[in-house]
């Protein structure tokens, strides 16, 4: 088992004090992601599948519940998790420092982990599809598809047991989202990584996920084979965002 | 049209850097040499004129643009280097460490330019020092506040989390990410902390905290030239121009500059 | 006949100073009154541009190079500044990605709609017609109280406020959750049929404007490449493009199929192309398809600008 949330709640506190208001952006969530499986996670904006990306990443404590990386509990600090777990986030535009060249930006990782490794770096931009002399461009200079390419290169170079991929694709043109799902699926064939692949989008999620888990109002409604999400949803919930379709 | 508005002031800002460049080797003269008659005006040999010591207002005036600008330059760049800790500080970090920041600059914002230079003098004493130190409290709030504001921004960025999540450390995130994304809202700042640091030299000079005489300063020449204006105007005609001068182009160069590193994307709809 | 609306060979061109793009390359669209269009294409297909040049909205960076557009009989890029606003007052409304954005944030929801109604109508009517619940409530809000579904209803309701002949919706449910989404459409859909008001629904999702569009145009490099019945268009692509895009949206996979992307991307034109601009990644594409411009070919009910369209029905 890579990733184990058992049990996970959240609560926000928000307004001013003695007036606080409690708000559950997840309540009660159980979900594991086993090695070299995509657990695909749908739910729309204001489910909790935001903070459950957040809770699985180490960014977010629980206030109640345990979360497990590889068996054991979360570290209290972060940085021992440095290199193990890697997330592709949503928007192409701002995923990478404008002010930095794409090869420094895939380097990072590598970086925190005190390694250098030019040869690797230009390899991973390779291994996404892109060529290696791109390594000194500047993101400006890259299409939305090539950028959310440059994200996934450095997620991978440090090769991570465990990737998130939050809303990844998302924000691309269908054509270059097609390409980019394709690019995952023959990335974890070849790298073997687990993944936690949210969306909101039915359609790309049962495209790439190998189980699926739905969310809604802070809560896990229905978690499932992906063949079964194609023929027999159980849940109401689900058979609506089916018919969505 | 904004164009050749922003150019013409770098023009502008040229000049008067150059200006200030000659006067260090006395291009035009010692600016403390006698050279003729007390308030006599402008003739051979002092093309502006004299004071009311007989020292010309050439060399004097570009005395005053060198002492002012290189005050309002090293005050400036002290608050830039302060202002983006603070702000970055600020932004990123958030919680009781914004809170305290925020809370303290407000409440140097909250004294009027003014009473915060004449205080500062108090505590100082007059002279150049209480002239930086003036420049620095009175322009540390607002970019402070602009900074941070950036860096709040920048800080929800994607490759801020990226970079959290893959262990990076506090300096890395703040030094390679917040930095160089907040600079051009520094840049900007600068150029318009640059104008209000000579208005707050000409001000305090003026009242006779600042830049203590004989040294000139635009501030102190400018406050010589009221003393005589009706029997000798070229005294404060010079110092006056220039000092205005400077602060609009100044000014303008700014919004050119705010133009480039922040664009407002606006769509021209209905 | 008489279109409503008749787009014929235009061409935009935006100039930035440093870089031109042709975001129009001579893009032919006509509407009929009554009718609902769902253009579809990438981004930089043009299809934002061609929805505010029929309001002659195009930002000032915006070049009319060739080509006109005829709005219910009206030259709209020939009018004076005072003819454009009547015509859009008149006989236009517009809703965004944004609906937010959209609506003045200083001004209550009710004042807005009040503004655009004039003395004559009641703020309140029009808000229960986008079926809004408690409009009273609704009226006294500002916008950045309104939820995006709720922005989105408010906004349909000033855009269809003076009845208007023609809607362009700019991918107005791009911003909504996917619940919401089939709420706004189903309003926005429903008010305009029972307005009679023509709609043209610019979006990126080919599957869901074939299921409420009667008619589909598929916009590409400029151009509109295809231009058939929804039913057609989605079902038997005539055009090389279409049928990739259809291929490549995960909705329409199977358990087990590996989605087939169209190789490389979009184009961006810096001036007008010499061939189809599908060409550099058109599996079918042969040597003419580079250096002349398709022509339009009718194939079965549809029409496409693709050199090999009739021979590729027929082979297939």
């Amino acid at each position: 088992m890579i990733l184990e949330l058992d049990n996970v709640t959240v609560t926000f506190t928000a307004g001013p004090p003695f007036r606080r208001e409690h708000v559950h952006a997840m309540r009660g969530v159980s979900l594991y992601v086993a090695e070299g499986e995509t657990l695909g996670l749908v739910g729309e904006s204001g489910s909790g599948k935001t903070t459950a990306s957040r809770v699985a990443l180490g960014l977010q404590r629980p206030t109640a519940g345990a979360v497990r990386f590889e068996g054991k509990p979360f570290p209290k600090r972060r940085r021992e998790l440095a290199g193990h777990m890697q997330a592709v986030l949503q928007h192409p535009h701002w995923s990478l420092n404008p002010r930095m060249r794409v090869g420094a930006s895939v380097a990072e990782p590598l970086a925190v982990l005190g390694e250098k490794a030019p040869d690797r770096v230009h390899e991973m931009l390779e291994r996404v599809g892109l060529e290696a002399g791109l390594a000194t461009r500047y993101p400006h200079e890259l299409s939305g598809g090539q950028r959310q390419r440059v994200s996934i290169a450095r997620a991978l170079v440090t090769r991570p047991r465990f990737l998130v991929f939050d809303e990844a694709v998302s924000a691309l043109d269908v054509s270059v989202q097609a390409q980019i799902l394709n690019l995952i699926k023959d990335l974890q064939r070849e790298f073997g990584f687990s993944a936690l692949f949210i969306s909101h989008d039915l359609g790309v999620v049962r495209y790439i996920a190998d189980r699926i888990a739905v969310m809604r109002g802070g809560e896990v409604v229905e978690t499932a084979d992906t063949a079964t999400f194609y023929t027999a949803p159980a849940h109401e919930y689900s058979k609506r965002l089916l018919e969505a379709l | 049209m904004k164009d050749w508005l922003t150019r013409a002031g770098m023009v502008c800002l040229g000049l008067i850097v150059l200006v200030a460049l000659a006067s260090v080797v006395n291009l035009a003269g010692d600016p403390d040499e006698i050279v003729g008659p007390r308030l006599a005006p402008p003739g051979p040999g002092y093309w502006l004129g004299t004071d009311n010591l007989g020292r010309s207002m050439l060399p004097r005036i570009m005395e005053g643009i060198a002492t002012t600008l290189l005050l309002s330059s090293v005050a400036v760049l002290v608050t830039a280097a302060l202002s983006a800790v603070l702000g970055i500080v600020a932004g990123y970090r958030g919680g009781v460490v914004n809170e305290l920041i925020m809370r303290l600059v407000e409440v140097l914002y909250s004294f009027p330019a003014i009473v915060l230079a004449i205080l500062v003098a108090a505590v100082f004493g007059p002279g150049q020092l209480a002239a930086l130190a003036s420049i620095v409290l009175v322009t540390i709030p607002l970019m402070t506040r602009l900074v941070r504001a950036a860096a709040v921004g920048v800080a929800q960025r994607d490759y801020v989390t990226a970079a959290i999540i893959s262990g990076a450390r506090l300096p890395r995130i703040l030094g390679r990410h917040l930095l160089p994304n907040v600079a051009g809202t520094i840049a900007v700042q600068v150029t318009y902390a640059l104008s209000v640091g000579i208005a707050v030299e000409g001000g305090l000079s003026f009242l006779g905290f600042g830049v203590q005489p004989p040294q000139a300063s635009l501030g102190v020449l400018i406050q010589q030239g009221t003393t005589y204006m009706t029997a000798a105007p070229w005294m404060i005609t010079g110092p006056g121009v220039v000092f205005v001068v400077a602060v609009l182009a100044i000014n303008v160069v700014g919004d050119g500059l705010r133009d480039r590193f922040e664009p407002r994307q606006a769509r021209s709809l209905v | 006949m008489t279109a409503l609306l008749e787009v014929r060979d235009l061409a935009v061109e935006y100039d930035s100073g440093e870089r031109r793009v042709r975001a129009l390359d001579g893009a032919d669209l006509t509407v009929a009154a009554g009718e609902t269009i769902g253009i579809v294409g990438e981004s930089g297909s043009g299809k934002s541009t061609l929805g505010s040049a029929v309001g002659r909205l195009l930002p000032s960076t915006a070049n009319r190079v060739t080509g006109d557009v005829w709005l219910a009989g009206e030259r709209v890029f020939d009018l004076p500044p005072a003819g454009i606003r009547r015509l859009r007052r008149e006989r236009l409304g517009f809703v965004f990605q944004d609906p937010i954005a959209s609506l003045d944030p200083t001004m209550r929801v009710g004042k807005q709609l009040k503004l655009v109604l004039g003395s004559k109508g009641d703020p309140l009517s029009h808000l229960d017609r986008v079926r809004l619940a408690n409009p009273g409530r609704v009226a006294r809000m500002y916008p950045h109280q309104l939820s995006g579904g709720m922005a989105q209803r408010v906004a349909l309701a000033i855009a269809m406020a003076c009845q208007p002949r023609l809607l362009i919706a700019d991918e107005p449910t791009a911003a909504l959750d996917a619940q919401v989404r089939e709420e706004v459409l189903e309003v926005v859909f429903s008010v305009a049929a029972e307005a009679g008001t023509s709609i043209v629904w610019l979006s990126h999702d080919l599957t869901a404007v074939a299921r409420r569009c009667s008619r589909v145009a598929v916009m590409y490099g400029g151009r509109v490449v295809e231009d058939g019945p929804a039913a057609d268009v989605l079902g038997q692509p005539a055009h090389p493009y279409t049928a990739a895009l259809a291929r490549s949206a995960p909705a329409m996979a199977s358990l087990g199929d590996r989605l087939s992307p169209v190789p490389g991307r979009p184009p961006v034109l810096a001036e007008a192309s010499h061939g189809c601009a599908f060409e550099p990644r058109c599996p079918y594409a042969e040597e003419r398809c580079a250096k002349e411009r398709p022509e339009l070919h009718v194939v079965r009910t549809q029409e496409a600008l693709c050199h090999r369209a009739t021979e590729l029905v027929t082979a297939s």
